[in-house]
């Protein structure tokens, strides 16, 4: 077989255990079941028992990954969408995010490395807090693993949901705003999800903040790189 | 199918300006990646009206919706990882948990702060 027809192959199969996932995620709709999730488990598995590479996956996989890019630019257009709430809300919301991107990275690194993590590690966990595409793209530019990267924007996204009302109750967060821009700062389309469960408007500030959040963290980064590590 | 074209019309301005995004990046010598760079720039064009929301807003629905498919084969790879998560990484899992935590409450906390302190002043 020549690496094309295994690359469509792999595409296909990949494109249709995502849709799968999907509808397991729309009848079972719990952070756990999130799409990325129960597709990767699956094409694991089946890589596992078949004996099949990751770089074998990969023929077919890098076109998909190829999209990555687009699919980081095209945040904008959810951005542009909430504009008159941005515009009204630009200080508390840059503001708040900024915060929380500060807090967020140099938590992350100290913790790390004070629990004696090594250096490629403590890079794939600083852009935790951030959407997945756009922390693996912090990931490559830092020299963390892209794959790690994903893997610990889920248990951000995930843990921060299973949270989120005990942070809210902790530390008294009873405004829309700052339910909204806490929980899209720190666990991103996941936490977003779980915002519009609540409101609109909370789903619409979290929107905003995980996509500035982005922008912030990609910004600060190797500058808080450069003083932690 | 007129969708479908759409769509892959659409993709592939985003495409343009991710590519122009990688350039900027490599031309200043930038950290932030060039896809955040595309971001921000299709942003700008979006809120000044030099590109009309109908020439990416098909393509840009489809990539936000399905998000996740675009990078499930970067998450499979964490199969070349598990041996990194064996021991240890369980101390990793509680330190991004612990200061995602810290982020929802710093962030949150800030632009609560902020908001109550503006209706204040409205009052």
């Amino acid at each position: 077989m020549n690496n094309l027809l295994i690359g469509l192959i792999i595409v296909g199969a990949t494109y249709v255990i995502y849709l799968a996932a999907k509808n397991i995620h729309k009848k079972v709709a719990i952070s756990f079941t999130a799409p990325v999730i129960t597709s990767t488990i699956i094409i694991v598995a089946i890589l596992l028992s078949f004996e099949i590479s990751y770089e074998t996956y990969m023929i077919g996989g890098k076109w998909i990954n190829e999209l990555l890019g687009p699919a980081v630019v095209a945040l904008a257009y959810p951005l542009y969408r909430e504009r008159d709430v941005l515009k009204r809300l630009t200080v508390p919301i840059l503001i708040g995010t900024t915060v929380g991107a500060v807090v967020g990275i140099s938590t992350g690194i100290l913790l790390a490395r004070f629990a004696g993590f090594e250096d490629l590690l403590i890079y794939s966990l600083t852009p935790k807090s951030v959407t997945t595409p756009v922390a693996m793209a912090i990931a490559e530019t830092i020299g963390g693993v892209t794959s790690l990267a994903a893997v610990f924007v889920m248990i951000a996204g995930i843990g921060g949901v299973l949270f989120s009302s005990l942070v809210y109750k902790i530390f008294r967060i009873d405004h829309r705003i700052g339910r909204g821009v806490g929980i899209g700062s720190a666990s991103h389309a996941i936490g977003t999800s779980k915002a519009l469960e609540s409101s609109m408007v909370e789903g619409s500030i979290s929107t905003i903040a995980m996509v500035v959040s982005a922008v912030v963290v990609s910004v600060i980064t190797p500058g808080l790189i450069a003083v932690l590590m | 199918m007129l969708n479908v074209c759409k769509i892959i019309i659409h993709i592939a301005i985003l495409y343009c300006i991710y590519l122009f995004g990688n350039w900027i990046q490599t031309a200043l010598g930038l950290f932030v990646p060039g896809s955040v760079i595309g971001m921000v720039i299709l942003f700008i064009l979006l809120s000044t009206n030099l590109i009309k929301v109908s020439w990416v807003e098909n393509g840009a629905r489809f990539i936000v919706d399905n998000l996740a498919l675009f990078f499930v084969p970067a998450t499979v790879g964490v199969m070349n990882y598990f041996d990194l998560f064996a021991g240890k990484g369980f101390l990793l899992v509680v330190i991004v948990l612990f200061s995602t935590l810290l982020v929802m409450a710093s962030s949150g906390i800030t632009s609560q702060w902020i908001m109550h302190r503006e209706e204040r002043e409205h009052e």
